[in-house]
Order: C-alpha cells, then sequence, then structure tokens
C-alpha cells in the first residue's frame, strides 16, 4: 500500500508540473504581454521612453523576462570593485544618442553590450525624445538596457522552488543589532507581563516566527510559508496566500504595546510584522512606534477571511447534502415508483436540467419575499445571511446525491445477498440499512474528500449572486484583469486540491470496502 | 403420505380436460419460435407507451418551432426603439396598450424599448444552437475516441494522463486565451468548449467501454475468433446505445447552462444569447415592473433544458433492451 500510495503521489506531482507548465504557456506566450497593464494607472501616467523602462521592469518583476538597466550593472561593477564609486557619473552618464557619448561612456557601452549578448541577452538602447530643438520632453530621458526572455523549463523550476519558502537569518539586506533568534516566555507584544511564549527573529524576514494568541489553534507559525505566486492588477505584490486566507471587514482596537514602548488601542497586528528595508526612519510615525525595520504589519479584523467564508458555507452546505440527501435517496428506494419516489424524481430533473442560475435567482426572490437577508454584510454578521448561500450551495449536490445513491440501490436490490437476507427473515428495513446501503455507499464515500476539500476554493455563481467576499471568484477575476502570478497561483491550488481528493478518496474507500484492493495486479 | 396425494375427482373434471395428446406437426417444427423483434421498433413502442412523453415530443416541438422559424418571420431589431423614450422598460398590460395588441409585446418591453418575447427567442436560438452544436461535436468525436481509449491498453496509459492533465486546466482560462486570440464570438465559443470538452465524453465511454468489454459474451466472441472492429459495432455499440442517449440528454442542458453562466461573469459569446440577456438584465430582477425582462429569459432557458432532458431520459430508457420485455 505504501508503495503504490508513494507511485500515486509521485504521479500527482509529475501532473501538477505538467498542469503548471501548460498553464504558464498559455499566458506568458499566448497572450499577449501588455494586457497585464490594461488596469495600471501607473502605466498610463508614464510617457516616452520612461514607458517602455516601466513596462520591462514590470514584467522582470512579475517574471515575463530578464531585465539589466545600464545604471543597475555599473552598480554592480563598483559593488565587485571593477570601479571606484567617484567615476560613478562619469561612466554612467550616457549621451542623447550614441555618438554624443564621452570616451569612458562608450568603452563602458561597449563592455555592457559584449557581456549581456554573450549570454544571449538583447540590448536595447533607446535615444532621448527631443521636444523642440534642445530640451528633453517628458520622461523621454535615454536609456540602454539588456533583457532576455526566459524559457518555460526555468520558469517552471523557479516557480516550484520558490513555493515553499523558510525564513532565515540572513533573508534582511541590513539590520540594527546582531543577526539571530531569541526565545521570550513573555511575548513583548502583550506588554512582557503576560505569559505567552515566542521566538522571535532578528535579520529574518518575519519578526515572530513563533507565538501564541486567543485565536484558533493558538499557536501560530511564521518560520515556513507558502509562496503560489504574486498579484500584480488585482492587488498590487499581495501574495495569493495571504489574499485568501487574510481576514476582512472593518479593524479591530485593542491595546497594543509596540517595540518602543508606546502603547495605544489599534488594530495593529504585531505577530504580522514583516522587515521594510528602511522604513523605520521615512515617517515620524513609525519611529514613535517601532524601534527597527520590521515596521510592515497588518490589522485585526472583524470578519473572516476569503476562504473562511467561502469554506464556512461550503462545509455547511455539505453537511447539509450527506445529511438530507443519503435519508432521502434511501426513502426514495424503498418506496421505489410510490408517491415518495416520483416527487423526488420531479425535483432531481428540476435542479439537474435547470441552469443553476435560474434556480439560485429563484431562491434569491424567495428569500426576498420572505425578508432573509439576501446581501452579505460582514460589519452586522447574522446567521440569517448565511442561510440563502448554503441553501442554494446545496440544492445541486443534494439532487446529485438522490439520484445516484437511489440509483445504487435500487440496483442493489436484486442481488442475490439481499434475496439471501430476506429469505432469513429479517425485516426490510435492516436489509436496507445493513446490506444494501452499505454496499452502495461505497462510489458515494469516494467523492467526500473531494466534496469537503472543494469547498475550500467556493462556489462562484453563489458567491456573486449573495455578494459573499469568498475565495470564488479569485480565478475569473484574475482572468478578467490578466492577472497572471494569480491565474497560475490559483490553478496550482485546484489542481492539488483535485489530485488529493482523488487519492484520499480511494484509500477511503479500499479501507471501507476490503474487497477494494489497489496493490494486487489488475486481472 | 396419504395426505398429500390430491384426488383428481375432488375437481369433477374428466380425464379428456385434463390432458390433451399433442401430436408431431411437421409445419410447425419449421417455424423459428421466437417473436419477431426489432430494435428501434421496440424503442419507439415502449417510448410512446408513456403519455408523458407524448407531450414532451409536442412541447418540444412548439420550442423548437419558436426558436428556430417564430424568428424568421419577424423583422427583429433589438434597437428599432432606441429613440422613443416612452417604449423602455413597459410592462406586459401598458405595452400591449401602447404598441397595440401583438404578439411581440405579451411580456412588455426590455431596456431599449425592444420587444422580450421576440428578444428571448432569438437569443433561445444562440444558446440552443451552441447548446446542440458543441453537444453533438464533443460527443461525435468522444464516443469514437473512447472507444479506442476503451479498447486499447496503451492507448488507455497515455489518454489517462492526458485526461488529468487537462482536466484540470481551468476551462475559463482556455476560454480567455482564446477569446484573446480569436475574436469573440459564436465560432470561437463552440472551438472554445469542444477543444477539452470531448475528453469527459470520451472517459465516460472508455469506463462503459471496459466494463462491457470483459463480459462473458464478449470473451466468447473474441475466442471465435471475431474481429475486434465486428465486436465493437455488434457486440458492444447496441449496449452502450442507451448509455449515450442518456448522456446526451444531460450534455444540452448542461451546455445551456453553461452559456448562461459564462455570460454572468462576463465571458460569453458577442451575439445576444440567453445567458447575455440574464446577465443585463440582473438588476431589473429586484425593480418593480421590470421583472419580466429578467424573469422571462430565466424561464425559458429552465424550460427548453428540462424539456430536452425528460425527452432524452425517457428515450434513453427507451433505447435500453431490458425495458423491451
Amino acid at each position: 500500500m505504501t508503495k503504490y500510495l508513494l507511485k500515486r503521489i509521485l504521479h500527482g506531482i509529475f501532473s501538477v508540473v505538467v498542469i503548471v507548465a501548460i498553464v504558464m504557456v498559455m499566458i506568458y506566450s499566448l497572450m499577449d504581454k501588455k494586457l497585464i497593464f490594461a488596469h495600471d494607472s501607473n502605466w498610463t501616467k508614464q510617457l516616452n521612453n520612461n514607458k517602455t523602462v516601466y513596462e520591462y521592469r514590470k514584467w522582470k518583476d512579475f517574471g515575463y523576462l530578464d531585465y539589466v538597466a545600464y545604471g543597475d550593472w555599473i552598480s554592480e561593477l563598483i559593488k565587485k570593485g571593477e570601479l571606484a564609486a567617484e567615476d560613478r557619473t562619469k561612466v554612467a552618464q550616457l549621451g542623447r544618442t550614441p555618438d554624443k557619448d564621452s570616451e569612458t561612456v562608450r568603452e563602458y557601452v561597449q563592455r555592457f553590450k559584449e557581456y549581456y549578448e554573450s549570454q544571449g541577452y538583447t540590448v536595447k538602447r533607446l535615444d532621448a525624445v527631443m521636444q523642440g530643438g534642445t530640451k528633453i520632453a517628458v520622461g523621454g530621458n535615454q536609456t540602454l538596457f539588456a533583457y532576455k526572455d526566459i524559457p518555460l523549463y526555468v520558469r517552471v523550476w523557479n516557480y516550484f522552488t520558490n513555493i515553499i519558502k523558510v525564513d532565515n537569518i540572513h533573508r534582511a539586506e541590513e539590520v540594527q543589532g546582531e543577526r539571530g533568534i531569541t526565545f521570550t516566555w513573555f511575548d513583548p507584544a502583550y506588554g512582557g507581563k503576560v505569559f505567552s511564549p515566542a521566538v522571535m527573529g532578528n535579520g529574518t524576514y518575519h519578526k515572530y516566527l513563533l507565538y501564541c494568541d486567543s485565536q484558533f489553534p493558538f499557536i501560530h507559525q511564521n518560520l515556513v510559508s507558502i509562496s503560489l505566486g504574486k498579484s500584480y492588477s488585482v492587488k498590487q505584490n499581495a501574495e495569493i496566500t495571504d489574499t485568501m486566507t487574510r481576514t476582512q471587514g472593518s479593524w479591530v482596537g485593542s491595546e497594543v504595546h509596540y517595540p518602543s514602548g508606546f502603547v495605544e488601542v489599534s488594530g495593529d497586528d504585531l505577530h504580522t510584522a514583516t522587515y521594510q528595508a528602511g522604513s523605520l526612519n521615512t515617517s515620524a510615525l513609525l519611529a514613535e512606534r517601532y524601534t527597527d525595520d520590521y515596521t510592515n504589519v497588518d490589522t485585526v479584523k472583524n470578519g473572516m477571511s476569503r476562504m473562511g467564508y467561502s469554506f464556512t458555507i461550503g462545509i455547511i452546505s455539505v453537511i447539509l447534502t450527506y445529511l438530507l440527501g443519503v435519508p432521502i435517496a434511501i426513502w426514495m428506494a424503498q418506496k421505489k415508483d410510490k408517491l415518495v419516489d416520483q416527487i423526488g424524481s420531479v425535483y432531481v430533473v428540476f435542479i439537474t436540467a435547470m441552469p443553476s442560475l435560474a434556480y439560485i435567482f429563484i431562491v434569491k426572490a424567495i428569500g426576498n419575499a420572505t425578508g432573509i437577508p439576501t446581501t452579505f454584510d460582514m460589519n452586522n454578521p447574522t446567521w440569517l445571511m448565511y442561510l440563502l448561500p448554503i441553501i442554494s450551495l446545496s440544492l445541486r449536490p443534494i439532487a446529485g446525491m438522490m439520484r445516484w445513491l437511489r440509483r445504487y440501490m435500487v440496483d442493489q436490490q436484486n442481488a442475490d445477498y439481499v434475496k439471501f437476507a430476506r429469505s432469513t427473515g429479517i425485516s426490510e428495513g435492516q436489509i436496507f440499512r445493513k446490506h444494501i446501503l452499505k454496499n452502495a455507499a461505497i462510489p458515494i464515500i469516494h467523492g467526500i474528500p473531494g466534496a469537503i476539500l472543494f469547498s475550500l476554493v467556493g462556489a462562484l455563481i453563489t458567491e456573486r449572486v449573495y455578494v459573499v467576499p469568498g475565495v470564488g471568484g479569485l480565478m475569473i477575476e484574475a482572468i478578467n484583469f490578466y492577472d497572471n502570478g494569480v491565474i497560475v497561483g490559483v490553478t496550482l491550488f485546484y489542481a492539488a486540491l483535485s489530485i488529493v481528493s482523488l487519492i484520499i478518496g480511494d484509500i477511503l474507500m479500499s479501507v471501507v470496502d476490503p474487497r477494494i484492493n489497489f496493490t494486487s495486479k489488475a486481472r | 403420505m396419504e395426505n398429500n396425494q390430491v384426488d383428481l375427482s375432488e375437481f369433477g373434471l374428466s380425464d379428456e380436460e385434463l390432458f390433451a395428446h399433442v401430436d408431431h406437426s411437421a409445419f410447425e417444427s419449421e417455424k423459428i419460435t421466437a417473436p419477431r423483434y426489432s430494435y428501434w421498433r421496440s424503442v419507439f413502442r415502449v417510448f410512446f407507451k408513456k403519455k408523458i412523453n407524448i407531450v414532451m415530443i409536442g412541447i418540444l416541438v412548439l420550442l423548437l418551432l419558436l426558436t428556430y422559424v417564430y424568428p424568421l418571420f419577424i423583422n427583429y431589431d433589438r434597437f428599432a426603439n432606441i429613440l422613443d423614450p416612452n417604449a423602455k422598460h413597459l410592462t406586459a398590460a401598458k405595452a400591449l396598450d401602447y404598441f397595440g395588441f401583438s404578439i411581440h409585446y405579451i411580456l412588455g418591453s426590455g431596456s431599449a424599448g425592444e420587444p422580450i418575447f421576440d428578444a428571448m427567442w432569438t437569443g433561445a436560438r444562440i444558446s440552443v444552437s451552441l447548446a446542440f452544436l458543441v453537444a453533438l461535436i464533443n460527443m461525435t468525436v468522444g464516443i469514437l475516441a473512447g472507444a479506442v481509449w476503451g479498447f486499447s491498453k496503451k492507448v488507455d496509459v497515455v489518454m489517462t494522463e492526458v485526461f488529468n492533465i487537462v482536466g484540470n486546466v481551468p476551462y475559463e482560462l482556455l476560454i480567455a486565451v482564446l477569446v484573446l486570440i480569436f475574436k469573440p464570438g459564436f465560432w470561437t465559443m463552440v472551438f472554445a468548449l469542444t477543444i477539452t470538452g470531448w475528453l469527459a465524453v470520451a472517459y465516460f465511454i472508455r469506463t462503459q467501454v471496459i466494463i462491457i468489454r470483459d463480459r462473458e459474451y464478449n470473451m466468447a466472441s473474441r475466442c471465435l475468433g471475431t474481429p475486434i472492429w465486428r465486436i465493437a459495432t455488434k457486440n458492444i455499440l447496441p449496449f452502450m446505445t442507451s448509455v449515450i442517449v442518456t448522456y446526451a440528454a444531460l450534455e444540452i442542458p448542461a451546455y445551456i447552462g453553461m452559456e448562461v453562466f459564462l455570460s454572468y461573469i462576463g465571458m460569453g459569446i458577442s451575439e445576444m444569447s440567453l445567458g447575455k440577456m440574464i446577465s443585463e438584465a440582473q438588476s431589473a430582477m429586484i425593480t418593480p415592473g421590470w421583472e419580466f425582462e429578467f424573469w422571462s429569459p430565466v424561464a425559458i432557458s429552465a424550460v427548453i433544458s428540462i424539456v430536452l432532458f425528460v425527452f432524452g431520459q425517457n428515450l434513453g430508457d427507451a433505447a435500453d433492451p431490458r425495458t423491451h420485455m
């Protein structure tokens, strides 16, 4: 079994890599690169050469290509000691056109060209854009840079090697004090008097690596983080995992003890502090509260995360599906062709055949008429606002359960073992519960892990109709905004879920039914 | 023991009535005793035995006439009344009052003053055509590919892998990419929905083929040296007709629903389909007096789907030889 499982898991990983590669080809090669700027207000503000440079810079940030500006290369030379720092201006000062370059500049430009062209880069020089005779137009400064397309295999490799990040003490560029990890029994974020163990780092990306608070599961870690990719247009630079799991709504204040000793009622969650180079001295506000560059904090909010809302609705609807669907299906199978069965069949036909949008709107209209809240309000949460989304989400799975479980049970009714059980004289109820259901439920059990896991991804239409701030629309949102990082990340997430749920489903099935054995060779 | 014996005299019957001697008849023995059986005739006999099916066919013909023939006779122009501010968002009663009684306005008028009844059927024509076409292509390719997939073990290994991978590429993304490469429209959508859609059908057929492939009668056939092609067409295909019809009955409503869904999320076709009508009239749902703009396309898409579904399910039941007794 272990060997078989290992094989399945390796197989799954291979499939996921191929899926991500296909999606990468689709969005990085087949789609127009410029589309990502469609919703970028900074891009529209840029003019002339600056616009081109801005585009290349962003393409580099979002993994389209590798880009090196002439100025960056010179900084690199200075760092290596091949060039004196005071010569910088002399070397970096490009002429408006190549023939206006000074002797030294020409020499260095030539070296830049040779160095990068030998590595497969394309070197591009933009001459100054002039306005009138002598004046340079806005954003029209001359520039020189090199760029190279990233081949697919490098892109896939980089993506997968960056998914799991383990924080270490060399991640921050410059820190005050010594790099290292400290342990304390009394977390300073609570004033240093309350017992609350925490592991803190200096030089790490996150300040708190391990800490405790009152939220489930009470002990939290920042040491290992999963990074599925970064958003570009939907939410600049936000991690997908953060977008999915960060709380929403308006902030909740509590007494916060800042590292400087400053105490204030604020929504800041100091445990989420991350390093931001040189941020301490950017504002007096930060300088008053913090003592180092770990100033980038999240706020505590009153709502759940996107995934939290989706999962709450999803999991209740899954429970409802099994709680209602299974007994109704058994009842229908017992009273085959009687009134109950016929009413049930009409329901199944209606729900399966109708476009889901149609019946969701009907549910919403009924909700409207009866006064149940039809939209989600994070700030005044009531249990009633979950009602309609849950009902809308459960209607079709219940119909599916009724349809299939009834079908399997009816098929089992004429099996030899049922006839034998009947001949021994046990009651019909017992035959149904103890014999038929157990055999008919095996294919149903296979679907349980999938149903639970997929309530994590949310439901698109339901969430949109009831304005639920869930995770269901993430993919469509990303596609509409050409947010490539998110598309890749969400695809990976979905693919991993579907593969994991299949594997768990198979295991569960072989546990429930000892006749099913995956290890033996097929006949 | 004696009690068990039945005394025949109790019944008051003569020996002649109890037994009659039947002579051997040379003429009778030449006849083949099984009744004549024609597959398709039995299918239709079973199908028409249910009264509901005749009703369903009636509704289906009516719907198809309205979807395909009615738009030919009207001169529908969505923006014909756009300049008339009094013609917009009228309820049925007001519209009939304003335009005079005509069939076009029995459901009122829409946001551009267009007759909802006409708009609905013009939209239905596009949605139903899309669903039919996509289902037809997917079913044809899927059945052929699925048969090969089920029969060959080598193909099975490769295709299962392909299915696992392609099935996980989000189809919304595929549609978005194709729409960017080609121009958004009816044929792009047909292409986008069929390029990977046949795989699901093929996988379903493959599973069915594998179930039937190793049954005893097929093994016997193979032992007797029947060629694979003959086994496929004569032994397996008839067995699968009912399954295929049932599946097709699910496919067409599914694609109508899919079109509505895609239009709702803003990825639909550029033509004015039912889905596009629904998504454009969303705000009309809760506006008093405008409800028909929204509920008409919703209702018609539901009715078409349900009728097609029930018709297909019952035809599928009738196509199952086990119901022909």
